[in-house]
């Protein structure tokens, strides 16, 4: 019900509802572990870049001039990480820039740990860049480790609101409303989402 | 170097062809043959003059620019995330985490002020993200055969 990806996205729509109108970017990624072998650090770091230039007018010299180099090469070369890494430090320091990485525990363990040496090199040159990272718990001392002092934690566990929400559109959907009378929804969203806050504040 | 296959692969099989085709154009009228011979060379300059144009003139051609700037993003990365935030932003139920935005740690993650030794730029929201479905699914079941627990 709620998952890691709906808070990640909401996360990005608020994020873009309140830069609208300045100078600011919001990038996001979502790691899926279906799609692990495509998703590699410098193909991630690449798709931030990405981002942040397509929303630009003119691109930047320094990627421009890299992309006409690597054309010189037979079929081309593509781009390394420390180049994107390099291009995204300098980008992020003219601009303020969000980033949004969702379900960071689906990436391969390898580009996890580029990932985030990237992140902390970015951050190192540009220490506006806000971060949001959305994942299970246990890689939580892996990315403290990493990205040093710079982590704050937040549970995403869904609130009692959260819960009668979710119950009401589920129970909207239901295939035999016949057998739902108001007492039983009453009752369902009565008793449920107690249960359910049970369970977290045990975590 | 996937390229060079489709570049370099086939002058031999045209060779070939050209060879099998020689008697029959040796039949032809003879306006017919550098008419032939004509627009491939046509085809060869076209193409040198974009490539020209390209590198040098882009300016001058806005569908040159527009092809060349999708070009280099696709070249940054030809993974495309906000095709999946677009997906999960049309299933995600109105208003649910909505709360987020409201706690301690999110408001001070947002309100930067860029600089300070304290200041915490990444923040990590951590959940198990099949957790609550699963869980709903089982109290559910529980319901239904009245064996709450």
């Amino acid at each position: 019900m709620l998952t890691c990806h709906d808070v990640s996205s909401l996360v990005v729509d608020r994020l873009c509802d309140r830069a609208r109108g300045q100078n600011t970017t919001v990038t996001c990624f979502y790691f899926d572990f279906a799609a692990r072998k495509e998703q590699s650090a410098t193909a991630m770091l690449g798709s931030l870049l990405k981002q942040i230039v397509s929303g630009m007018e003119a691109i930047p010299e320094d990627i421009s001039r890299a992309f006409q180099e690597q054309k010189r090469a037979i079929g081309g070369r593509e781009p390394q990480l420390l180049d994107i890494v390099k291009m995204l430090q300098t980008i992020t320091s003219s601009q303020p820039t969000f980033v949004c990485i969702d379900a960071l525990d689906e990436c391969v363990a390898v580009h996890r740990v580029k990932i985030l040496h990237s992140l902390k090199q970015i951050l190192e040159k540009s220490p506006g860049t806000r971060i949001f990272i959305t994942g299970r718990p246990h890689i939580r001392a892996e990315m403290e480790r990493r990205l040093g002092g710079h982590v704050a934690s937040v549970s995403l566990c869904p609130n009692k609101e959260d819960i009668i929400r979710y119950l009401r559109v589920r129970l909207g959907e239901d295939e035999t409303p016949d057998a739902m009378d108001e007492s039983l929804i009453t009752d369902i969203l009565e008793k449920i989402p107690e249960s359910v806050s049970e369970m977290y504040v045990g975590q | 170097m996937p390229h060079l296959g489709g570049l370099c692969g086939s002058p031999a099989s045209i060779k070939k062809a050209e060879e099998s085709k020689t008697p029959a154009f040796v039949q032809l009228p003879e306006i017919l043959q550098p008419r032939t011979f004509n627009i491939s060379s046509t085809i060869a300059e076209m193409s040198h003059s974009f490539n020209t144009n390209s590198f040098n003139n882009v300016s001058h051609y806005s569908y040159t620019v527009a092809d060349d700037r999708s070009q280099l993003l696709t070249w940054l990365s030809p993974l495309e995330p906000r095709l999946r935030h677009r997906d999960i932003q049309e299933r995600r139920i109105d208003n649910i985490g909505e709360w987020l935005m409201q706690t301690e740690e999110f408001r001070s993650w947002y309100d930067w002020s860029g600089e300070g030794e304290g200041d915490k730029a990444v923040l990590f929201g951590y959940g198990d993200p099949g957790a609550g479905k699963t869980f709903i699914r089982y109290r559910n079941k529980d319901y239904s055969w009245g064996e709450k627990r």
